[in-house]
């Protein structure tokens, strides 16, 4: 009987994995422990060893997307009669909800449209998801609506989508080019956790997964993580300045239907909790900002550049040792990790593009020192005193109901150079 | 006609309304008579007909057997021949029994004949949930008959309307089928004196928002009146379109409300696939109205059930008011 | 054969009616057999479309149940109606044309074979539900007690409407408000294949008269006097206030269902032994029996209804076709709606 080579399960809360390299093919032999192939999560790539030695048969192509214990290959004994794969056990992914439950049964709108967070974003074979006021409007005013950016549900452009970029368009010059296309945020939620939800937005140029050093901390909790439009798994919106990103967030964080959250954000990220917090005060328990992007002027342009504009692991390098005191953290491994995701030109152009309109000229275009004032549930700023992108003296213009949390000796990203310093501090609020 | 009189404050319940414009015809229209189950010393099954056997007789005012299909095609084979037969059914749910004579005769006898003969045909079905009747007696059947041309078919939501709409039918030279419903014969509303007609194939605008259109039949367009109430209070401009007639159906004022609203949400009590809603969805969706529509339609409709017997099940299968709030503020909030 | 007949009595309807009413009659019933031939001919050479319901042989139960019938007096009629048709004094040019599809027919090419009618003398419709018409010929008879027309309504349908529901309901229905209607039931002995043996309880369908307590009677109908004899009385019962009689016509249709039916649940020898009891050559028989008519005049007669039927096809084929612009006309009678 041969042996069944699955995809493993690597993750907390993965559903599948890709396929993404074999290191031993059809028919060769391969023996237990040996690396047999590298797959790709949502969070990582990671290499897999045989578990069994064998002949290796019925590979799964290269590119693959596998649900997490489906087969994607079979080791045969030596000898062993090689014939059509063996029939795949059928693997279900865990259900979300009871289907038979019955609370309320009158016909409502179909699921597809009450469950927003779970409609994934549009294949790039869709067409544009508009509606048909906007598309009139939009063909009106000669425009193509695929240069306009939805916040609707699931990315729709909708009529005030279409205002908002003839306001904009007026006013703002032209963005770097890039392949703009739409959708809903990509949202990763941890398994377990109990209590108020914490919804993690992280900084330019990252993603959700960044926030791995810190989960541990707050595993008790259930987290949410949103990715960036043009970062992580988001879809790349042309946007127009920071109001409008706000805005995109907001509609995902509505989507999300919460009662009440924790907002911890990190950099731009915390510039959007602060945001965020400012206009759905009574549903945010509590903000934590870490390095926040928003209470001053001054940005370190170049390195944000250099980081949109790294093509490879040695020239992405560098500037991210700029974003930490210890440079030593950032390992060559870590740099490969941190430009598998960075290989998407389009994506480089999306983030550039971001990054022109919220900093233009090295200047933070935003300003939400108001907003900040105006906070009345439980916040603090978390800041590393070797900040080299934004500076920590930025945490003093806050007001006194807002702790403060600085850590001599760390740079840009706190929750990755002191995770344990800083996960106490939000383990024992959150 | 489609002259409306004089608006009074003298309120009258919905049932009284009809009673007032059945006495109306009787005694203006010696061809007119009233045929049905238990209309006479009963005063019919929701006492809609009461006394007005001891004022016209058994002649005019006439009990049939139990006999749904045939009491229907006689009142078929009458008005072909000369009379205005009002043919009341004891429930909605009864025209099954009598599906051929509506169907395939009432309907059907001018256009066969190439237009020789009409069938001035009146019947009136007590329809609807709420009352606990449970599967059999508490159904919405209007898009059954609604999908048959050469039939009318009208909802009316108020005592106003269901005595103008039942006026109008009379004076229809083709047939007409009213659905009531049994849940509105008590409500009262005012009621003009005197002879009055409610346009077939007319709409109400019940009240004018900007920002969705609401469109109703029969006691929906009470609850989305209630429901636009409170949305008011949250900064939501809802217009409700209390839609009246099913067929012929109105297209000039829903369209146009879609146009300026540029949001739909249909509701209606009838199963909700393949119902008036689908209807109303198709109709914008096929118009220029399409070209207005800033968020996907929303249809608000029975549940695909039988009507339950116990009382919290019986609501849940129909749309309440709090469901046309959630509809609206979502399509409002773009959740939708 | 009635007695009457076979002893050299005077038949009830060389008694009751004039010679040239008895001829119009004899003539009624070759136009018949000779309209529906001509129907089955042009169906053959492929002018009409859709199939049709021949009553060859049931001549005698269609003319003799509307002798004292006036343009006044109502009847519907079945699937199987051109008879009815004529005997109640259609247009034969008329009913060429509808089956057609011509918009000079009697419907305008909107109802075809199954749904002539001629309401201005009288005739509601053919019916294409078997028992569609039983609850309408009640209304109709509803209508004249109400509005004291004096007018009769003969409800024409066959052995298979009497096993459907709307047949109980709506005899039940004449009798209890004492309604001015003739039931007259075409018994040709199949309901498409299966035999009124076979379908019905009772051996004579007369014999539910009964249940609503209304008189019946069962008669040769392709006896001309007989149906005539039966009808007559039951018209004027219904028309002095008595109420629904039920006349039961025992007859046979000559031809299949309809153009579809492959006749094979009856035997060639059943039908022959119809055939040989043609009620057309019956009557003529009577007539030339009772110097009514001669040889001679028999054949001029076959003469002349081959002609009218020759220049009825000739008129209908002539006739212009509908404008397919038009085919939702006359849905309503106020076109602004729907």
């Amino acid at each position: 009987m041969p042996i069944e080579v699955i995809m493993p399960k690597v993750d907390m809360d993965m559903a599948s994995g890709k396929v993404m390299t074999w290191h031993v093919a059809e028919g060769e032999a391969v023996t237990k422990g040996e690396p047999l192939f590298d797959i790709e999560t949502d969070k990582a790539a990671m290499e897999v060893e045989a578990s069994e030695s064998g002949i290796l048969h019925h590979l799964t192509p290269e590119g693959t997307e596998v649900l997490i214990g489906a087969p994607v290959a079979w080791l045969y004994a030596d000898g062993e009669e090689v014939g059509e794969p063996p029939s795949r056990p059928s693997v279900s992914s865990s259900a979300d909800g009871d289907p038979s439950r019955v609370s309320d049964v009158t016909e409502k709108p179909s699921e597809d449209t009450a469950a927003p967070e779970r409609v994934e974003p549009l294949s790039s074979e869709e067409k544009t998801r508009a509606t048909p006021l906007a598309r009139a409007m939009a063909r009106a005013n000669g425009l193509e609506i695929d240069a306009i950016s939805g916040t609707g549900p699931q990315g729709r452009i909708q009529a005030e989508d279409v205002r908002c970029f003839l306001d904009q368009s007026a006013t703002i010059s032209a963005p770097v080019a890039f392949k703009s296309e739409t959708g809903a945020l990509s949202i990763t939620r941890s398994k377990g956790g109990t209590g108020t939800p914490v919804v993690l937005i992280h900084g330019f140029a990252s993603d959700a997964t960044s926030w791995a050093p810190l989960e541990t901390h707050l595993r008790h909790r259930p987290l949410i993580r949103i990715d960036l439009p043009g970062h992580g798994k988001s879809p790349k919106l042309k946007l127009n300045g920071f109001a409008e990103l706000a805005k995109i967030v907001r509609r995902t964080f509505d989507e999300l239907s919460l009662d009440e959250a924790h907002l911890v954000g990190h950099s731009l990220g915390g510039a959007l909790c602060l945001a965020l917090a400012d206009t759905r005060p009574r549903s945010i328990k509590s903000v934590t900002l870490i390095s926040p992007a928003g209470l001053g002027p001054d940005v370190n342009g170049e390195v944000l550049g250099g980081i949109g504009r790294a093509t490879r692991a040695e020239s992405l390098g560098p500037w991210l040792r700029q974003m930490v005191k210890d440079d030593t953290l950032i390992t060559d491994a870590y740099v490969r990790l941190a430009m598998a995701p960075r290989t998407d030109a389009n994506m480089r152009a999306a983030q550039q593009a971001l990054a022109d309109s919220l900093f233009p000229d090295g200047v933070q275009a935003f300003d939400l020192r108001a907003a900040l004032g105006r906070l009345e549930m439980p916040a603090r700023l978390i800041w590393g005193k070797a900040d080299k992108i934004i500076p920590w003296r930025h945490a003093l213009g806050a007001p006194g109901n807002i702790a403060l949390h600085l850590f001599e000796g760390v740079g840009h990203i706190p929750h990755f150079e002191a995770p344990e310093e800083v996960g106490k501090i939000l383990k024992a609020s959150l | 006609m489609n002259m409306q009189a004089k608006p009074t404050l003298r309120e009258l319940s919905y049932a009284e309304a009809i009673r007032e414009a059945m006495d109306i015809a009787l005694s203006q229209d010696e061809r007119v008579i009233l045929m049905g189950e238990d209309i006479g010393v009963y005063g019919g099954a929701f006492q809609v007909t009461g006394d007005l056997v001891e004022k016209y007789g058994t002649d005019r005012v006439m009990d049939t057997p139990i006999s749904e299909l045939g009491g229907a095609g006689i009142a078929v084979g009458a008005a072909l021949t000369g009379l205005r037969p009002i043919f009341e059914f004891q429930f909605s749910d009864f025209a099954a029994l009598a599906m051929e004579q509506i169907v395939n005769q009432a309907a059907k006898v001018r256009y066969m004949l190439g237009g020789a003969v009409s069938v001035p045909l009146v019947m009136r079905f007590p329809a609807g949930s709420g009352t606990g009747a449970a599967a059999q007696h508490s159904q919405s059947l209007e898009a059954w008959l609604g999908h048959v041309p050469g039939l009318k078919v009208v909802q009316p939501s108020t005592p106003e309307d269901a005595k103008g709409l039942l006026l109008a039918a009379l004076e229809d030279p083709d047939p007409v089928m009213i659905f009531e419903h049994k849940i509105l014969y008590k409500m009262k509303g005012p009621v003009p004196e005197g002879y009055y007609t409610t346009p077939i194939g007319k709409a109400a605008i019940r009240r004018t928002g900007k920002d969705v259109s609401i469109i109703a039949t029969s006691i929906m367009a009470q609850k989305a009146m209630t429901a636009a109430e409170t949305l008011a209070g949250e900064g939501i401009d809802a217009e409700v379109i209390d839609l009246r007639t099913v067929r012929p159906m109105d297209r000039e004022t829903v369209l146009a409300s879609v146009r300026k609203t540029g949001r739909l949400l249909c509701v209606y009590e009838g199963v909700k696939t393949l119902g008036v809603g689908a209807e109303i969805s198709a109709m914008v969706a096929e118009s220029d109205a399409f070209d207005f529509l800033d968020a996907p339609i929303i249809r608000l409709g029975g549940a695909e059930s039988p009507i339950p017997y116990n009382p919290e099940l019986e609501k849940a299968v129909v749309p309440q008011v709090p469901d046309i709030l959630d509809a609206a503020r979502g399509l409002l909030k773009g959740r939708i | 054969m009635p007695d009457t007949f076979k002893d050299g009595n005077v038949p009830y309807a060389v008694r009751a009616y004039s010679p040239e009413v008895l001829l119009a009659a004899l003539k009624k019933m070759m136009l018949i057999r000779k309209f529906e031939e001509g129907a089955e001919d042009s169906y053959t050479r492929g002018l009409i479309h859709g199939t049709m319901h021949l009553s060859i042989g049931q001549e005698a139960s269609a003319v003799g149940s509307c002798m004292s019938l006036t343009d006044e007096d109502k009847i519907t009629s079945t699937h199987r109606g051109h008879g009815h048709c004529v005997a109640k004094g259609a247009d034969l040019g008329k009913m060429f044309a509808e089956f057609f599809g011509k918009e000079t027919g009697y419907c305008k090419g909107r109802g075809g074979s199954m749904h002539i009618a001629d309401p201005a003398k009288g005739n509601l419709g053919a019916n294409g539900i078997v028992g569609g018409g039983l609850p309408i010929a009640v209304g109709a008879a509803l209508s004249a007690k109400r509005l004291g027309t004096g007018a009769v309504t003969v409800c024409f349908f066959g052995d298979g409407a009497n096993n459907e529901g709307a047949f109980h309901e709506a005899l039940n229905m004449a009798a209890v408000w004492k309604l001015p209607v003739v039931f007259v039931c075409e018994n040709n002995k199949y309901g498409m294949s299966t035999s009124t043996e076979r379908s019905t309880a009772v051996k004579n369908i007369a014999d539910r008269s009964a249940s609503y307590s209304m008189p019946g009677v069962t008669v040769d109908g392709n006896d001309f006097s007989a149906v005539a004899e039966a009808v007559d009385a039951a018209v004027e019962r219904a028309r002095s206030g008595e109420g629904p009689s039920l006349v039961e016509n025992v007859t046979y249709r000559w031809r299949g269902h309809s153009k579809s039916d492959r006749n094979r649940y009856r035997t060639k020898e059943e039908i022959a032994e119809w055939m040989e009891r043609d009620p057309i050559a019956t009557m003529a028989a009577m007539l030339i029996d009772h110097k009514i008519i001669d040889q001679d005049g028999v054949a001029a007669l076959e003469a002349e209804t081959t002609q009218i039927i020759k220049d009825a096809i000739t008129f209908a084929s002539g006739s212009p076709d509908p404008d397919v612009s038009e085919a939702t006309r006359d849905v309503y009678t106020q076109e602004a709606a729907a």
